[in-house]
C-alpha cells in the first residue's frame, strides 16, 4: 500500500508523516513520530496502554487509523510535562504515591487521568475508577493509582 | 546515632525509576531500534500433538522483504532447559530451539525475519506445514494412563516430569489412629496466566567480531546469557545481555521462550539486527501459566482442634514442557508440611506432561495451589468443631522453632502475629457474632486465609547474591548489581540499603544494572529474594567500602577507625565534635588523585519465611451468582521494611492477581483439540479498576531475619497466596456453600445454591462441594 501524508499536531507540535493507510495511530506515533512513551500492550483495544488524547477525548490509539487524525490535536504522555520540563501534577502524584510499578501501563493511565481531570477537575473515586476502567494495570491493584489521581485533583495540588 | 541512616532504611523515598516511567522516557525493548532493523514473527502450530512431515518455506522466502526463514531443519539441535538455573533441580532439560515434533497447540514451528512486521506476518501464511497427527492428551488423568502417548522421550517416563516427590514426617498411620475425626476432600485449581503488561520482546545484534548483544525483557539476564551461549556454542564473553526497564514478569520471565535463540540466529544469518515482539495472543500461546492442579487432602484432628495427621496427593499439570515443573512440585508439596503444625505428614507431589499450554514459574510457585486446599480444609474443620476458623488457625499456626518446609527452624511468631492483628483490625469476634442477612438476594460474608512463603529458592537452588560498590571522588557511590528491576522498586531498595549502611544520603547512591558485561553475576529476580539476597550482598559490599573509607578518614581525623561513625554524608569521631564529610575524606589531596574505594561482596543465603493473614469481606448475589470482594485487610509480617510504599504496592498487586485467579482468570483450551479459547484480554477476565476492592494493608516487622539486610525478608509472592482461601472461606460464610476449586464462577455458585436447596432435607449436609 502506498504511503499517504497525514498532518496533525502532537503535543503542540505540527507534524507531517508519511504512513501506510493501514497503519494505526499507535504505530505512527511510535515509529514515524518516535514517541515510544505510548505503549503497545495488545494492539486490539483491550488494555488501554496506548491511550492518547485526541481532540480532548481519550482514545485507544491502536484502534485509530493514522489517516483519521488529519488535522487533529493529539496529546501523548510525552506532552504532559510543562514546557520547562517540570513534571505535570499527575506525574508528581504518581511518583509520590508509588502509583507506577513496572511502568508499562503508566503512560496510558496518566493520559486517561489527564483527560478526566481536564473535563472533571474534582472527580469522585467512582468517577476515577470509571475513567480508567479500560486501562489494565497488572502490578498495583489500582490502590495507589486511584490515590494518586485523587491527590492530583485535590484543590491546590496544581502548582 | 545514625538518625539519618534510620530514616533512609524504612522510608518511602521517591523511587529512582519512576521519573522515567511517568514521563514516557523509560525504554522497554520494543521501544528500541537499530539501523537496518528486521522484524521477526513466529508461525505457530494449529495442532496439539504431531510430527512435522514436511515444511515448505519457498513461497515465504520468495516474498519481497523476507530476509530469512528458520525451521527445525536449519537451526542447531541442542537439548536444553527452558529456564536454566545453574545446577538446579528446579527445571527440566526437555526442549529444542525448534523440533520436528509439536507438543501443544500454538507451538512455534518456523520464524520469519522481514523488513516490516506486516511482511513478516504475511510470510507466515506462505509457509506450508504438513503434520502427521499424534494422539493428544489434555488432562493429567489421560496422560498417566498406561497406553497414553508419550509426549517426551525422557526419564522417568509415563509422562511424568520428574519422579514423584515424597515428603514424610512422623508416622502417618499413628497420626490418623490418634485422630478424633478425619476430613478428606478434593481440591482443584485452574490455569491463570501472569498476563504481564509488556509482551515478551527481544532484539539481537551481532558485531563484526562475532559478539552477540541481546536486549530482552527478562528477570534473569545471566541465565539468558548462559543458556544462549551454551545453545549457540559461544563463550560467555561473546554474549552480552541488556535489560533496562521491563513491564512485569511475575515469575514467568525466568524462562526463555525459543524466540531469543531464533532472534539471534535470524540476526546472524541476515547480518542485520532483528527484533521480535510477541503479540498479546502469543503471550498466552507461547507464554507460561500457573500449573493447573488436583489435590486430594486428608487430615486427622483431635477434639481440641490440634492436628494429628496430614496426608496429600498433589498432581500438577505441566503442559507440554517441564519448565519449572520440578521446582513447583517440590516447593508446593513441601509447603504442606507447614503453615499449620502437624507432626505426622505424608505428601506426594507429581507433575505430568500434557499437550496443553506450558506451565512455568508464576508468583506463588506451587504454593498458591496447595495452601488453597490446606487453608480451606482448616475452615471446614472449624465448622465441624464448632470453632471460630481464625481461632483454629491461630491455635495451629507454626511458630519459632518449628521446622519450615525448607527444614530450617522458623524464626519468630510471624503467623500468629498476623492472625491476631487482623482479628483486631476487622473486629473479627464481633463479625463472627453478627446477625446474618437472610432476606434479599445480597449475602455478605467474612473469611480469612493464611500463608507463609520463603525468601530465596534455597534449598532447591543454591543461591548467591553479588554486589560491587564503587565510591567516586566526590563521595557519591555507584552500586553495581545484576538483579533485574521488574517494577517492584528493587533498585531503590538496594540503594537505600547502601546509603543506610554507608551513612550517605539516598541521592548520593546510583544503581548500575542490566548489563551482563558490567555488573556482577546475578541469579535473577525471583523467589521473593531480591531485597533479601541482593540487598544483603549490597549491604556487605557497603560494609567493605566503609571499612576502607574509615581507615583513610581515621588518619585525617586522628582517631581509630573503630571510633568513627557516619551519617547523612559525614563521618564523626564518636563522642566528639570532630567530623568531616565523606566527600572530603575521599577527595584528592596534595595533587594525589582521590582514593579508589571498591567494595565487593558475595552472599550465600539460606532461607527466611514471611507470613500473612488476609481478612476479606465478600458479597454474593444469590440471584446472579456474582461474587464481589468488598474489602481486604491483608496483614503481612516481612521483617524490616525497607520501603513501605513499595512493599504495600507488592501486597496490593498480589491481591489483585489473587482475586483474579480465585474468581475470574482461567486460560482455557478446547479439551478435544487443545486449541486455545481465550488468548486475549476480553475473554481472559482480570479484575480491573472497577472490580478492585478497598485494600487496607497492615505490615508488621515482628520477626526480622538476621540473614536479610537490616532484618528484611521478601514480600513479592506472599500476597497472592492467602487471598484465595480467604475469598472461598468468605463465600462459605455468606451462603453456606463450600467451594474447593478456583476460579469460582457465577454459574457454579447458582448451581451449588440449587443443589443446596434440593439437599435441604438431609440436615447433616454442611455444604455442597463444587
Amino acid at each position: 500500500m502506498k504511503n499517504r501524508i497525514v498532518s496533525f499536531t502532537v503535543n503542540g507540535e505540527a507534524r507531517e508523516v508519511a504512513v501506510a493507510p493501514n497503519r494505526s495511530l499507535l504505530d505512527a506515533l511510535r515509529t514515524e513520530a518516535a514517541l515510544t512513551g505510548t505503549k503497545k500492550g495488545c494492539d486490539v483495544g483491550e488494555c488501554g496502554s496506548c491511550t492518547v488524547i485526541m481532540d480532548g477525548r481519550p482514545v485507544n490509539s491502536c484502534l485509530v487509523l493514522a489517516l483519521e487524525v488529519e488535522g487533529s490535536e493529539i496529546t501523548t504522555v510525552e506532552g504532559l510535562q510543562a514546557a520547562d520540563g517540570r513534571p505535570h501534577t499527575l506525574q508528581e502524584c504518581f511518583m509520590q504515591c508509588g502509583a507506577a510499578q513496572c511502568g508499562f501501563c503508566t503512560p496510558g493511565i496518566l493520559v486517561a487521568a489527564k483527560a478526566l481531570l481536564d473535563e472533571n477537575p474534582a472527580p469522585t473515586v467512582d468517577e476515577i475508577r470509571f475513567a480508567i476502567a479500560g486501562n489494565i494495570c497488572r502490578c498495583t491493584g489500582y490502590t495507589k493509582i486511584i490515590d494518586a489521581i485523587s491527590l492530583a485533583a485535590r484543590p491546590g495540588a496544581q502548582s | 546515632m545514625k538518625a539519618a541512616t534510620k530514616t533512609i532504611v524504612g522510608t518511602s523515598v521517591k523511587r529512582s525509576d519512576l521519573l522515567a516511567k511517568v514521563t514516557g522516557d523509560a525504554k522497554y525493548v520494543a521501544d528500541m531500534t537499530l539501523p537496518g532493523l528486521l522484524h521477526a514473527r513466529s508461525k505457530r502450530s494449529n495442532i496439539a500433538h504431531a510430527r512435522i512431515l514436511r515444511i515448505d518455506t519457498s513461497r515465504a522466502l520468495a516474498l519481497p522483504g523476507v530476509k530469512a526463514v528458520l525451521t527445525h531443519e536449519n537451526v542447531p539441535r541442542v537439548l536444553h532447559a527452558g529456564s536454566p538455573h545453574p545446577r538446579s533441580a528446579s527445571v527440566t532439560c526437555d526442549q529444542y530451539i525448534l523440533d520436528d515434533k509439536v507438543r501443544y497447540w500454538g507451538e512455534t514451528v518456523a520464524v520469519v525475519a522481514a523488513t516490516s512486521e506486516e511482511i513478516a506476518e504475511a510470510a507466515l501464511d506462505l509457509i506450508e506445514v504438513e503434520y502427521e497427527a499424534l494422539p493428544a492428551v489434555f488432562t493429567v488423568e489421560d496422560a498417566v494412563r498406561p497406553d497414553a502417548p508419550q509426549i517426551h522421550d525422557r526419564e522417568p517416563g509415563g509422562n511424568l516430569v520428574l519422579p514423584p516427590v515424597v515428603v514424610s514426617r512422623g508416622d502417618i498411620e499413628r497420626g490418623f489412629a490418634e485422630a478424633d475425626f478425619v476430613i478428606e476432600g478434593e481440591y482443584e485449581g485452574g490455569r491463570p496466566t501472569p498476563a504481564y503488561m509488556e509482551p515478551n520482546a527481544c532484539m539481537c545484534q551481532w558485531d563484526g567480531n562475532g559478539n552477540l548483544t541481546v536486549w530482552i525483557s527478562t528477570q534473569t539476564a545471566f541465565m539468558v546469557r548462559g543458556i544462549m551461549a551454551e545453545v549457540l556454542g559461544l563463550p560467555l564473553h561473546k554474549v552480552r545481555v541488556l535489560v533496562d526497564h521491563m513491564g512485569g514478569g511475575f515469575g514467568a520471565k525466568q524462562d526463555l521462550f525459543q524466540s531469543e535463540f531464533l532472534c539471534a540466529l535470524l540476526a546472524r544469518q541476515t547480518r542485520r539486527p532483528v527484533r521480535m515482539e510477541y503479540t498479546r495472543e502469543e503471550t498466552f500461546l507461547g507464554g507460561r501459566t500457573r500449573h493447573p492442579v488436583k489435590i486430594w487432602l486428608k487430615q486427622g484432628f483431635r477434639k481440641d482442634g490440634t492436628l494429628s495427621a496430614r496426608q496429600a496427593r498433589i498432581v500438577y499439570n505441566s503442559g507440554a514442557y517441564g519448565s519449572h515443573g520440578p521446582g513447583v512440585t517440590i516447593v508446593g508439596t513441601s509447603a504442606m508440611t507447614s503453615l499449620y503444625r502437624c507432626e505426622n505428614v505424608q505428601l506426594e507431589g507429581r507433575c505430568v506432561y500434557t499437550n496443553s499450554p506450558i506451565a512455568g514459574a508464576f508468583r506463588g510457585y506451587g504454593v498458591v495451589q496447595t495452601y488453597y486446599a490446606l487453608d480451606i480444609q482448616m475452615d471446614e474443620a472449624a465448622v465441624k468443631l464448632g470453632m471460630d476458623p481464625a481461632e483454629l488457625k491461630l491455635k495451629n499456626a507454626v511458630r519459632a522453632g518449628d521446622l519450615a518446609p525448607s527444614n530450617h527452624p522458623l524464626i519468630g511468631h510471624g503467623l500468629e502475629d498476623c492472625i491476631q492483628r487482623g482479628m483486631q483490625e476487622v473486629g473479627w469476634a464481633a463479625l463472627r457474632r453478627r446477625a446474618r442477612d437472610a432476606g434479599g438476594p445480597q449475602r455478605r460474608g467474612w473469611g480469612m486465609g493464611c500463608e507463609m512463603h520463603g525468601s530465596s529458592a534455597y534449598p532447591g537452588i543454591k543461591e548467591q547474591g553479588n554486589a560491587i560498590v564503587k565510591m567516586n571522588e566526590d563521595g557519591t557511590v555507584v552500586l553495581l548489581t545484576g538483579t533485574a528491576g521488574l517494577g517492584t522498586g528493587a533498585h531503590t531498595a538496594l540503594a537505600q540499603i547502601v546509603a543506610g549502611e554507608l551513612g550517605l544520603r539516598f541521592e548520593s547512591v546510583s544503581v548500575m544494572h542490566g548489563d551482563t558485561d558490567v555488573v556482577p553475576w546475578d541469579i535473577g529476580a525471583f523467589a521473593s529474594h531480591t531485597t533479601y539476597l541482593g540487598g544483603r550482598a549490597a549491604q556487605l559490599a557497603a560494609v567493605e567500602i566503609k571499612r576502607q573509607l574509615f581507615e583513610r578518614a581515621a588518619k585525617l581525623l586522628e582517631a581509630a577507625p573503630d571510633d568513627l561513625e557516619s551519617a547523612d554524608g559525614s563521618i564523626t569521631v564518636r563522642g566528639s565534635e570532630r567530623s568531616m564529610t565523606i566527600r572530603d575524606a575521599v577527595a584528592p589531596r596534595k595533587g594525589i588523585p582521590a582514593a579508589q574505594f571498591v567494595g565487593t561482596a558475595t552472599y550465600h543465603p539460606t532461607k527466611s519465611y514471611s507470613f500473612a493473614a488476609h481478612f476479606v469481606e465478600v458479597n454474593v448475589d444469590i440471584e446472579t451468582g456474582q461474587i464481589t470482594v468488598l474489602q481486604v485487610v491483608p496483614v503481612h509480617e516481612i521483617g524490616k521494611v525497607i520501603h513501605p510504599v513499595a512493599a504495600a504496592g507488592q501486597i496490593e498487586g498480589g491481591i489483585q492477581q489473587g482475586i483474579g485467579h480465585t474468581l475470574y482468570e482461567d486460560y482455557q483450551i478446547d479439551m478435544r483439540t487443545g486449541r486455545s479459547l481465550n488468548a486475549n484480554f476480553v475473554d481472559y477476565k482480570m479484575p480491573l479498576s472497577m472490580d478492585m476492592p478497598t485494600i487496607r494493608t497492615v505490615i508488621l516487622e515482628t520477626a526480622p531475619d538476621p540473614g536479610g539486610p537490616f532484618g528484611a525478608k521478601g514480600v513479592g509472592e506472599d500476597p497472592i497466596v492467602a487471598i484465595g482461601p480467604a475469598i472461598a472461606n468468605a463465600v462459605y460464610d455468606a451462603i453456606g456453600v463450600r467451594f474447593r476449586h478456583y476460579p469460582i464462577k457465577p454459574e457454579q455458585v447458582l448451581q451449588a445454591l440449587r443443589e443446596k436447596q434440593s439437599a435441604i432435607q438431609s440436615p447433616e449436609e454442611e455444604g455442597v462441594p463444587a
